[in-house]
């Protein structure tokens, strides 16, 4: 199915991503093209058939107890924060 | 103590960057030679060649050093040294070690370090191998080339002008060129393997399930697998086992990944039976040279005493439609962690919408934006059906072929890729085209079988052809003997490219 800047501007305001206008018009042929490719799926029959979200053989590791544990990289992962106050993660304004 | 010549001043062509991880890990264990010693004679070639190459994004020589007087330490205080004792590895910059930047080749990550090791990294410390460094790869591990890295491009020890692959190329870089006998990388739809088959080295893609991805930085959930980049089958073996086995931190890690018989691998081909998918075969774009190095390597393995039979994967065609709706739409939600508020770069901005979408534009690079709008797009309401959920269905089909192949062979002989190594920037301005490469790697990882890429031979102009040998769930040693018994009759493995042996200047 065709794909246009609107569309193209809609996703990309779903997945947070800021585009400027020439990208834009190029991910719209880019897009295009890859989907025109996989348009091809729509020939095979799938009648019957169950997806694969993801291939598992065999069986899962047991679980661990349910005990909380310790976790001492507190510091380590606040210190990786581009805007902290605190123990907390400051953000620009949300409303 | 026997020494290398003089390994310190002439590090190139040195014993020891020549050596295998098998022979390096036996001279360390015995007291032949010590890890710090190994260490250093690469960490000096490395000095030499990485710069012309673009291998690494992040090299640890004081990290390694200290890891190695500590493996020596503990030999001479007379305790028994691991699998790898003393062997340099090189890691794909997506696996997490503690306090070191990793940065997955994105401009979002730049600055960041883990909070914490990886499984593998913890394994490998088990067996006593000495982590070098971190190296190059495509930008999230997207791209077949390692032109999508946001920091530099790698180049092919076999020839400068021409991409490594990707999208674990540092890795594959590191291992051909003997700047390390060893090497991690990440293969999602066959970025482990594609490069392997550039660099003329070997590159095994476990069966989803066998190595844990804890620590692995997610791309496409359902497909990544972590792998061993290494120049010999026996020590692809020694990698494979260091790091397989499940890990109660991945629930998709299986106890079924056992370790590789070391032993069994030299029982050679006879009794074994490989199946060729035919119709694969026949499909536009094969090479001559690539066809004609899988006729010669099909009929060595018939006359070694293997059986050949032809099976029929019908619906492989479909892999490259099936892994392009699968692998961003998982892609486009694991990357949603990438905000800009707890780690890693952040623009300035006025409110927090904006600053989620000025961080993503400027952090991430043109394929990753691409892959991301993709998968959003096929993910998105009123197109899950028709795209994303019929990719899952027909994924379902091309398992099925396998299987059903697998049933009436070992092992499946492939080509890992259409061509041998192709030039820098010669695909980069079309992505189609360059996703049209993965036509061999891809369907194994929809699959979620073994998949194993040995050097077999060389192409008019002297660059290295792999090809794929393609097994049963956690059958690992099959393909892994297959190639050992390859390796006694074929030299291709054996062949260094020049910037591996050049004396130091």
């Amino acid at each position: 199915m065709p794909i246009d800047a609107g569309t193209v501007e809609k996703i990309a305001a779903l997945a947070r991503l800021e585009l400027d206008p020439a990208e834009r018009e190029r991910l719209v042929r880019e897009l295009q093209a890859i989907l025109s490719y996989v348009e091809q799926l729509q020939a095979v029959d799938v009648t019957g058939i169950e997806p694969t979200s993801q291939v598992t053989e065999g069986d899962p590791p047991p679980l661990r107890a349910d005990v909380a544990g310790p976790c001492d990289v507190r510091d380590e992962v606040l210190a990786q924060a581009p805007d902290r106050d605190g123990d907390y993660f400051r953000v620009p304004k949300v409303v | 103590m026997m020494r290398p010549p003089d390994s310190t001043r002439t590090g190139a062509g040195s014993r020891w960057t020549l050596s295998t991880a098998s022979e390096i890990a036996d001279a360390v264990r015995e007291g032949k030679a010590s890890a710090e010693e190994v260490t250093r004679a690469f960490l000096a070639h490395a000095d030499r060649t990485s710069d012309r190459l673009g291998t690494w994004l992040h090299r640890m020589p004081e990290e390694a050093l200290r890891a190695a007087r500590a493996v020596d330490l503990k030999r001479t205080g007379g305790a028994r040294l691991g699998a790898l004792a003393g062997v340099p590895i090189a890691i794909k910059d997506n696996i997490a070690i503690r306090g070191i930047p990793t940065t997955c080749g994105s401009k979002i990550l730049e600055g960041y370090r883990p909070p914490y090791d990886a499984h593998v990294i913890e394994r490998l410390r088990e067996a006593d191998a000495i982590v070098v460094g971190k190296t190059n790869c495509d930008e999230f591990a997207m791209g077949s080339s390692t032109e999508n890295s946001a920091y530099h491009p790698t180049r092919n020890p076999w020839d400068p002008s021409r991409v490594p692959g990707g999208s674990s190329g540092g890795s594959a870089a590191a291992v051909a060129a003997r700047e390390a006998p060893l090497a991690l990388g990440s293969d999602t739809g066959g970025s482990v393997r594609q490069p392997a088959a550039f660099c003329g080295v070997y590159g095994l893609k476990p069966t989803y399930g066998a190595v844990s991805r804890y620590g692995l930085v997610a791309f496409a959930s359902s497909l990544d697998q972590i792998g061993p980049f290494a120049r010999t089958a026996r020590d692809t073996a020694l990698a494979y086992n260091a790091i397989a086995g499940p890990d109660a931190r991945d629930m998709t890690s299986r106890a079924e990944a056992k370790p590789v018989d070391l032993a069994a691998l030299d029982r050679g081909v006879q009794g074994l039976t490989f199946g060729v998918p035919r119709e694969l075969l026949e499909g536009d774009g094969l090479a001559p040279e690539i066809r004609s190095c899988f006729d010669a390597t099909a009929e060595a393995f018939r006359a070694h005493g293997a059986r050949l039979v032809d099976v029929s994967l019908p619906n492989a065609k479909y892999s490259i439609a099936t892994y392009y709706l699968i692998a961003p739409a998982e892609a486009s939600s694991n990357l949603a962690r990438y905000d800009g508020v707890r780690f890693g770069l952040r623009a300035p901005a006025k409110d927090l919408r904006e600053m989620y979408e000025k961080t993503r534009r400027q952090g991430f690079g043109r394929e990753v934006r691409r892959r991301i709008l993709l998968g959003t797009y096929a993910l998105s309401a009123g197109y899950y059906d028709a795209y994303y959920l019929r990719a899952q269905k027909v994924r379902t089909l091309i398992r099925a072929d396998f299987m059903k192949a697998l049933g009436a062979a070992d092992a499946l002989l492939l080509p890992v890729t259409p061509t041998t190594a192709f030039g820098i920037g010669e695909k980069v301005e079309d992505p189609l085209a360059m996703y049209l490469n993965d036509i061999f790697s891809i369907p194994a990882s929809l699959a979620g079988v073994p998949a194993l890429s040995f050097p077999a031979g060389f192409g008019p102009t002297g660059l290295p052809i792999g090809l794929q040998l393609v097994g049963r769930p956690f059958a690992e040693e099959t393909l892994l003997r297959a190639a050992r018994a390859h390796e006694g009759w074929n030299d291709a493995s054996k062949k260094a490219p020049p910037i591996a042996t050049e004396a130091a200047a």
